[in-house]
């Protein structure tokens, strides 16, 4: 992620006060997300589920 | 009685119901520690005194009459900062919420106080349960009893401190991605991650809906089950509780391990983060001596210690920023640079990768639901190396994430983390046991055949 894609998603997420104030660690925070979900195995089903799912009947 | 410091929750609850024990004169003990030793160890944010004193009173006039409230009648915990203690500020360590006043005790502190606890004060965590060892924020932290140059571990990192030193012979601590078991590996102590929504969460403060987990931490492993059994249980007012019949978790304490079958997952610390040689020798030494005492000894292979990582972060990262968003927006500079920046990364998941990693979850639950239908527990390391110098921040940060806990955040199995050895420089070394869901009490079973064998029970720091 370059420099002006991070600002851009900062401030669409309402970090435009961090980014003035703490530049440097917006940008640590979006390399440390950067690169974590290409950790992660795609399922081979496109169907699989999420965890934990929608339970209904368990209300509180 | 000397040493009343090092006395167990066991043996103090035991004396104390017996009027062998006055729980005001172990309570003075145990403040005249804290005044000793916290000026080094930073394990508490706010030392209740007076109020512990006064619980200690009341405890003592009902023992002496035979009113004993529960289990823990007058025997003193810690509680970590973000769980709730009515008259108390939660601040989670941070500005943020300095004074952030509690009206009522979080459900597990009702629970301990109910069993006749005395709760001694709020201990040190990391920033909102995230990120490391600060200093940046309105308190120092915490430091290792064995060596106050070495980090304690987190981030129930007080916790950790405080039982491993005298402090207090048990606390509270959470764990999203290993924060129980982290301090109690790197202190030397305890630590167990119950089943997920086996302890309510309610009145702590989350960091992550779906892996946060209540813990017991204490010097012995009976001591756990003990406390463990005061504050399980399924709370209807906590959407993530579960509605398990509570168990008898110390039942198979001292039944020995004969015929268990124990799956050994050697491909995290030799593999996936290999681990600090004398880690490694240390757990092959838990592995013959289980096998000496009649298990069975095999080995498993789970998914990577990485993806299981890569998976905990997307999902803990984006549900931590649901919370902390709003507050980073208008006051970034209210936080710790760690804790910035750890919880602003959230900002930057997207709905896919939550959605990815949550769909891999469930797999990555089914696969250690299979393993745990070869064995009966698994083996594994907690921590990859010994703490480090708390104050070199690169090996902290090296260290920091090279570990085996998060799995069984991701998966919510039970998972309890002790003390294997002594490094030579040492430093406590540590090992992890895992069993299926709601079977605490086999996981004691086994920690307490390794503690008897090793006397893990016995070591302590010998700070004073």
């Amino acid at each position: 992620m370059d420099k002006e894609a991070i600002e851009v998603l900062a401030r669409r997420s309402g970090l435009a006060r961090a980014l003035a104030e703490f530049p440097e660690d917006v940008i640590a925070a979006a390399k440390q997300a950067a690169d974590v979900a290409q950790k992660i195995k795609r399922p081979a089903d496109p169907t699989a589920e999420p965890w934990p799912p929608m339970k209904a009947g368990t209300t509180l | 009685m000397s040493d009343l410091h090092w006395m167990t929750v066991e043996a103090a609850a035991r004396a104390i119901a017996a009027k062998e024990l006055s729980p005001v004169d172990l309570t003075k003990a145990l403040l005249d520690r804290i005044e000793q030793l916290d000026p080094r160890l930073n394990a508490f944010i706010r030392v209740d005194g007076e109020a512990a004193m006064a619980a200690a009173l009341a405890a003592e006039t009902e023992a002496q009459a035979g009113r004993l409230r529960g289990p823990l009648h007058g025997v003193p915990v810690g509680i970590k900062d973000i769980i709730n203690v009515a008259g108390l500020p939660t601040t989670c360590h941070s500005k943020v919420l300095q004074d952030n006043m509690a009206t009522a005790d979080a459900v597990c502190v009702e629970k301990l106080r109910g069993a006749g606890a005395i709760v001694l004060g709020k201990l040190s965590t990391h920033e909102f349960a995230i990120g490391g060892p600060s200093f940046d924020l309105p308190w120092p932290p915490a430091r290792n009893p064995w060596n106050t140059d070495h980090h304690p571990g987190g981030s129930s990192s007080g916790s950790g401190s405080g039982v491993a030193a005298g402090l207090f012979p048990m606390a509270l601590g959470t764990d999203t991605g290993g924060s129980v078991r982290n301090p109690a590996s790197c202190c030397g102590i305890v630590g167990l991650k119950p089943t997920y929504g086996l302890v309510s969460r309610r009145g702590v403060f989350p960091l992550s809906f779906t892996l946060d987990h209540v813990g017991p931490m204490t010097r012995t492993v009976a001591d756990n089950a003990l406390m463990l059994q005061a504050i399980a249980g399924h709370d209807p007012l906590d959407p993530g509780s579960a509605a398990a019949a509570q168990g008898h978790y110390g039942a198979a304490l001292d039944r020995g391990i004969r015929g268990l079958r124990v799956g050994f997952v050697r491909h995290f610390h030799e593999i996936d983060t290999p681990a600090n040689p004398e880690v490694t020798a240390a757990l092959e030494h838990v592995a013959r001596s289980l096998q000496v005492e009649g298990a069975e000894v095999r080995d498993i292979k789970l998914p990577t210690l990485g993806e299981f990582g890569a998976v905990n972060r997307v999902i803990l990262q984006s549900e931590a920023w649901s919370i902390h968003g709003p507050w980073l927006s208008e006051r970034p500079g209210d936080y710790g640079k760690l804790g910035r920046q750890r919880l602003m990364a959230g900002a930057f998941m997207s709905a896919g990768d939550y959605m990815l990693a949550s769909r891999r979850r469930l797999q990555m639950i089914a696969e250690v639901e299979a393993a745990l239908r070869e064995v009966d527990v698994l083996l594994c390391a907690s921590s990859m190396d010994p703490a480090c110098r708390i104050e070199d921040t690169a090996e902290v940060e090296r260290t920091y994430p090279r570990q085996a806990r998060t799995p069984f955040n991701v998966t919510g199995h039970p998972a309890l983390a002790m003390m294997s050895g002594l490094s030579v420089g040492g430093m406590p070394v540590s090992v992890q046991f895992v069993g299926r869901y709601f079977d605490e009490a086999t996981v004691f079973q086994v920690a307490r055949a390794w503690e008897r064998v090793a006397g893990t029970d016995k070591k302590h720091p010998p700070i004073v």
